[in-house]
């Protein structure tokens, strides 16, 4: 899972993300704690999520 | 009719109620919620939102609260009390009246004609209506920055005058301060989807509107998630922009064209607060113009604690991007909030930025586009088309009743 540059920080992944592996200030990044649950992806405002390398 | 609503946000929602008392309406989500930038986002046991910071500008006297009464959704909608404060440079608070507090003798003599021209400058910005004062602009930037996420110098005077004489020049009783719903965005989204529902129209979650079909000019249907959907009319909540991506470029003439290029949205960053003790103190908008970046903060939690943990206050702030230094300016948003509120016991649940494909607004208020677009049958509604001299959301119900006028007018 992967957050693109078109990212705007609206913290949507953040509140959905079950595991706490989202940071956010400005625009959001996914850290080390990420299962993979595809959450964030769904509720991403933009479609800034990408499940690409 | 057949209707096709691209976008559940709260225009595309207030449309969709408002039409599918007599018409077939179905309403396409790309998202697995409905609600855009105007409903809950629950988190740590506080409603956070997407957008919208739980607040009603007009209450329930505006353009918001009377359409939500037409289409029959039932919202409670709770007056703010004070009207509204302002936060002097010492941290103590003042009624948004007693605003002459802040000036010196001499700014204050121009009281009068700043009012008048407030009310009927057409040309300029606000900066100019205030004559770039020092001592005013920050009050100015406040307001602003507060209501429509823009500054001073960025706002046309003649959105100011529509403001003002919709809020203050319009006398008691014309529109009213600002409200609370109860249960915050999200009572007045699932209000409106009741409606919907209840009229025998549909609401579809992870339906991505792929493009509007054009027949010989005219709006013929979409399609969602690459099935063709027929309909008489199509209404867009996505704005002007990414609506016109949805449709063969032929379809466009040189004048849309060229005042698409020229508009921009507007950004801002909103920080969420969860608090162990009242910070704002009052359920009202308190103004902060000597903040170097927050413009406004509510804490609506005196109006609806259900917002919040019990005993605990949501508070939020609201700040204009100046730059496009996102985390400078997050940075001196929460360096102001420090400042204002020494010693008090709060931590930072959220930073949201709005800007881009998610804005505060998606055209800066004052240069809207209105409904029509160069597709017939093909209408705009949301904050890309909200009526001139309208705050937030009360300007995305007016654009929303603006065009059920036109379609009124046509059928």
């Amino acid at each position: 899972m992967r957050i693109t540059q078109i990212c705007v920080g609206c913290g949507h992944c953040k509140v959905f993300c079950p595991v706490n592996a989202i940071e956010t200030c400005g625009t959001s990044r996914i850290n080390e704690n990420c299962i993979e649950c595809g959450k964030c992806k769904g509720y991403c405002a933009i479609g800034a999520i990408t499940e690409e390398p | 009719m057949k209707v096709a609503i691209i976008g559940g946000g709260l225009g595309g929602l207030l449309a969709g109620a408002a039409l599918s008392k007599d018409h077939d309406v179905r309403v396409f989500e790309r998202l697995d919620m409905y609600g855009g930038r105007f409903t809950n986002l629950p988190y740590k046991g506080f409603q956070l939102t997407t957008g919208a910071l739980h607040m009603i500008p007009h209450g329930n006297t505006g353009p918001l609260a009377n359409l939500l009464r037409q289409v029959g959704a039932d919202v409670n909608i709770v007056k703010c009390k004070p009207d509204g404060c302002i936060m002097k440079k010492d941290n103590t608070q003042i009624s948004f009246y007693s605003f002459r507090e802040l000036l010196s003798p001499g700014a204050q003599a121009k009281v009068p004609l700043i009012m008048a021209r407030m009310l009927i400058q057409r040309k300029g910005t606000v900066a100019d209506i205030v004559g770039n004062d020092p001592e005013w602009i920050p009050i100015t930037d406040s307001c602003c920055g507060w209501a429509l996420s823009t500054l001073s110098r960025d706002t046309p005077a003649s959105e100011a005058s529509g403001i003002i004489k919709h809020t203050i020049g319009g006398g008691p009783g014309k529109y009213n301060i600002p409200g609370v719903p109860m249960g915050g965005c999200k009572a007045v989204v699932d209000s409106l989807a009741n409606v919907i529902a209840a009229n025998g129209g549909h609401i579809e979650l992870d339906s991505k509107v792929d493009s509007v079909l054009v027949d010989d000019g005219k709006a013929k249907g979409v399609t969602v998630n690459g099935e063709k959907v027929e309909a008489d009319i199509v209404i867009s909540d996505i704005g002007h922009r990414l609506t016109s991506e949805l449709y063969d470029a032929g379809q466009m003439n040189p004048k849309y064209t060229a005042v698409l290029q020229k508009v921009r949205p507007s950004a801002g960053i909103k920080i969420c607060l969860a608090a162990e003790e009242p910070l704002v103190g009052h359920g009202s908008v308190l103004f902060t113009p000597y903040a170097r970046r927050v413009n406004g903060i509510n804490e609506v939690t005196h109006i609806d604690p259900s917002l919040a943990p019990e005993g605990m206050h949501l508070t939020m702030s609201h700040q204009t991007m100046q730059t496009t230094d996102v985390q400078k300016e997050i940075k001196l948003g929460l360096q102001d909030l420090k400042n204002m509120f020494p010693g008090k016991k709060y931590s930072v649940l959220l930073v949201q930025s709005y800007r881009d494909d998610w804005p505060v607004n998606r055209i800066a208020s004052g240069f809207d586009m209105g409904n029509l677009t160069p597709v017939k049958g093909l209408y705009i509604v949301g904050d890309g088309a909200k009526g001139k001299g309208y705050i937030e959301v009360e300007g995305v119900a007016a654009g929303v009743s603006t065009l059920l006028g036109t379609l009124k007018a046509n059928s």
